[in-house]
């Protein structure tokens, strides 16, 4: 997103618009308000006498609540302080806008005020790629109100626009002529609703409710209030945690059945809506700060699992979705996403997060209400995701024409390759995905003994996880670098980069010990590590390359994780050395991680230099800092206890982390900084 | 195709008598198809996976309506039940929990022959 914009939301409803205020989109820009994926306005563009407006500053108060302070007069150094005006707006059902206009003059004024209002009802997709509308336009202006429609076979979407004060309303916009008194002021409460009328029911009833700004307000104080209190003397680290908190809090949306629960989207604005790999590794990062967006999410994803083989939406029984969206283009399966399911490692993570979200609240009822899906998902795992019929999940999608080509979550087109950059064909078996089938596999033992009180189910789980690590450590261990192949091609061979998947491995479980120490060591060897963290592919290999996607540059969530695997292994230290170069990295964008930033070295740009991308903050990105945390404190649920144990950077003093939630009540773990640490 | 899609599913559903997609699910779904000038209602009724299918009055906690064609598409898996909803051409009120556990067992697309093992 370009500059100057200001994005505010509730829910799946968001507005981007320029510094102004204003909504003025063209088709390759994405300004305008949008709802459940359809843009439902496309022109919002206020001017005084014909005139538009000069923004003197814009203060996002909330996430959901922006302040336009406007004078008259543009793009020239004149500024005529005679008027303000301010534009306060509230997203909602749509959104809200009290206009006010002050006169600082001693003589009364009198003023033609317009808005100009339009809508494309673009789809998002639509947005992205230009496509053209296949539905007819209706607009009209009622009495006080003016509605913009539009209609496609029984697809039916309406902008509602009211005003308080009284205005003359035409169907491009209102109009109003206001005679403001010396040192009077005029104000008007402008209301934007997005209506869909079909399907009005359904879509209103639960979910985008307007809610009351206090309300609003009070659900971010809340939630503030029940996570965990962090001290230290690193200002810098508090800085981080806060926003992590409150980009988090941004993020949460209500799916239509779980009204009043929420769960992380993958990314603000263009990703809020349920992805079912980023909305687990991100309930997988915050569980020990809010436990129930954990709960939420496998609820949400156990509601829409797989139970039929559809090509089109990628579809098989068991397979946990990859993305929802509620768009035109969905709706006359122009795309997939209803939902699509064309993502292989959100299966086995969704057995990973039940049990993982188990050791640490308890909960065994949703272990017990969730165990048909879990067995269906391990049952994918097994019958439709082994392609190959060797042993290993891997994937080809088979909607040619709209699916996902690469369904691993380094999903760029170059990001599996041989060293020398050759691509490999498909189906592809990459490494990460039969990490996590062993240790979805491992956990599920674990709750079918606990929970569902079927051992000979453990025992068979267990065998299988044993041998499919033993499978494992022979065929993709590459010899003569001791390290973990990305991906076994179509004949079995290696595809033998080295990348950031390898700590994805330690973090699995199904690296065997003897190969640990080598792993790590590639880890934080100079050509993976850039002194802020780990490259998504090692310097030297044939796509290499500091900026490409998922070919060198650095990931805070990857990172993360990579942190976590590394404590698992026993490797303190070293995952230290990896939270401490993120959270350096954080400080230089406010504590606002970014999805990924350049994998230069350290010490040749001082600064992380990042990666440009559609959507801020970005879900895994926020909840980096929050799993770095617990990597540090090595913070660990052992029956009903929390294992405290850690290993802190000598860059933060001390840390405490009060009333960590979970099966033991509420905890506290403290901790010092006495590493040091390389600065590269 | 069966002469009349929709009675054959619920025939079908009603004989199996337990579903275990819907083992979590309680409640009754009303369907109210219309066909012309006339409206068939059906009511399943489920009790932890157990199904009941009759035509007679009873409380639903779920009211779905739509055209009899949307339904037998639907029954025959030529429709999906959630583009069908943001197209407008199914309606419904109360618990909508219970609808989308129930579009479960809907069938898959006819066109779809799934090779398990590509080589």
């Amino acid at each position: 997103m370009s500059e100057g914009l200001v994005q505010i939301l509730e829910g799946n409803t968001f507005v981007v618009s320029d510094r102004n205020g204003d909504i003025d989109a063209s088709p390759v820009d994405a300004t305008g308000l949008f709802s459940f994926d359809t843009r439902f306005l496309s022109k919002w563009v206020l001017t005084i006498d014909g005139e538009r407006l000069n923004a003197l500053s814009t203060d996002d108060l909330h996430y959901y609540e922006t302040r336009f302070f406007l004078v008259p007069g543009t793009g020239t150094v004149y500024i005529d302080a005679k008027l303000s005006v301010i534009r306060q707006r509230v997203v909602g059902r749509g959104f809200s806008e009290q206009l006010t206009i002050l006169n600082h003059d001693d003589k009364p004024v009198s003023l033609e005020v317009r808005l100009e209002a339009a809508s494309d009802f673009a789809d998002l997709f639509e947005v992205k790629d230009q496509l053209k509308k296949k539905g007819d336009y209706h607009n009209r202006a009622d009495r006080g109100r003016l509605v913009l429609g539009y209609r496609r076979e029984g697809f039916d979407r309406e902008t509602w626009i009211t005003s308080s004060a009284t205005a003359k309303i035409d169907v491009q916009g209102l109009t109003f002529k206001v005679k403001v008194e010396p040192h009077g002021s005029w104000t008007t409460a402008l209301e934007v609703v997005t209506a869909s009328v079909a399907a009005a029911k359904v879509l209103a009833s639960t979910t985008a409710r307007p809610r009351a700004r206090p309300s609003l307000a009070r659900g971010l104080d809340k939630w503030l209030g029940k996570a965990p209190v962090l001290e230290s003397s690193s200002d810098s680290l508090r800085a981080t945690y806060h926003r992590s908190l409150v980009d988090l809090a941004a993020l949460r949306f209500e799916t239509l059945t779980l009204p009043g629960k929420s769960l992380p989207a993958a990314g603000l604005p263009w990703f809020m809506t349920l992805f079912g790999r980023d909305s687990i590794f991100t309930s997988l990062q915050a569980l020990p700060f809010t436990p129930e967006l954990a709960s939420s999410t496998l609820q949400a994803l156990g509601e829409r699992q797989g139970t039929r083989v559809d090509d089109f939406r990628d579809e098989d029984p068991g397979r946990i979705l990859h993305e929802m969206r509620f768009g035109e283009m969905t709706a006359f399966e122009e795309r997939p996403h209803s939902p699509y399911y064309g993502c292989v490692d959100a299966t086995p993570l969704f057995v990973v997060l039940l049990d993982e979200y188990e050791r640490w609240t308890g909960d065994t009822k949703l272990v017990r209400d969730l165990e048909f899906e879990a067995r269906a998902a391990l049952n994918w795992i097994d019958e439709y995701a082994d392609l190959q019929g060797n042993g290993y999940i891997s994937y080809k999608r088979r909607n040619e024409r709209t699916g996902l080509e690469n369904q691993c979550w380094k999903d760029s087109w170059d990001s599996i390759s041989y060293r020398d950059g050759r691509l490999p064909g498909f189906p592809r078996a990459t490494a990460e995905l039969q990490g996590y089938a062993y240790d979805a596999k491992v956990r599920a033992a674990r709750l079918a003994r606990l929970v569902w009180k079927d051992p000979a189910f453990a025992d068979r789980l267990e065998a299988e996880a044993a041998d499919l690590k033993r499978r494992f450590n022979d065929d993709f261990w590459v010899e003569d670098g001791e390290y973990f192949a990305i991906a076994l091609d179509v004949d079995g061979s290696q595809v033998d980069a080295l990348t950031s998947n390898n700590g994805h491995l330690l973090w699995s479980g199904i690296v065997e010990k003897s190969k640990a120490k080598a792993v790590a060591g590639h880890l934080l060897g100079e050509r993976l590590f850039s002194g802020w963290g780990v490259r998504t592919m090692a310097e030297g290999e044939g796509r290499y390359n500091p900026i490409g996607y998922h070919v060198g540059t650095v990931w805070p969530y990857d990172n993360s994780f990579i942190a976590w695997g590394l404590r698992r292994y026993g490797f303190k230290e070293e995952a230290a050395q990896v939270a401490s170069g993120i959270l350096d990295a954080a400080d230089f964008f406010a504590g606002r991680l970014p999805e990924a930033f350049g994998g230069y070295p350290r010490e040749m740009t001082r600064y992380p230099v990042q990666y440009p991308t559609a959507c801020s903050p970005q879900a895994w990105s926020t909840g980096a800092p929050l799993l770095l945390l617990r990597a540090m404190l090595g913070l660990e649920p052992i029956g009903d206890h929390l294992i405290v144990d850690p290993a802190l950077p000598d860059s933060i003093d001390h840390v405490a982390l009060l009333d960590i939630p979970g099966r033991w009540g509420r905890i506290d773990a403290f901790g010092r900084g006495r590493l040091e640490m390389a600065k590269s | 195709m069966a002469k009349d899609p929709t009675a054959a599913f619920f025939a079908a559903l009603a004989e199996r008598g337990h579903e275990p997609l819907l083992q979590s699910e309680s409640g009754t779904i009303r369907f109210d198809a219309r066909d012309g000038r006339r409206t068939e209602h059906w009511y399943i009724t489920l009790k932890k996976g157990d199904v009941a299918v009759s035509h007679k009055n009873a409380d639903a906690n779920t009211v779905v309506r739509l055209d009899k064609a949307t339904l037998d598409a639907l029954v025959t898996g030529r429709a999906n039940a959630t583009t069908a909803v943001l197209r407008g051409e199914l309606e419904f009120e109360g618990d909508l929990g219970l609808v989308m556990s129930f579009q479960r067992l809907f069938p898959a697309p006819p066109k779809s022959v799934y090779a398990r093992r590509i080589k």
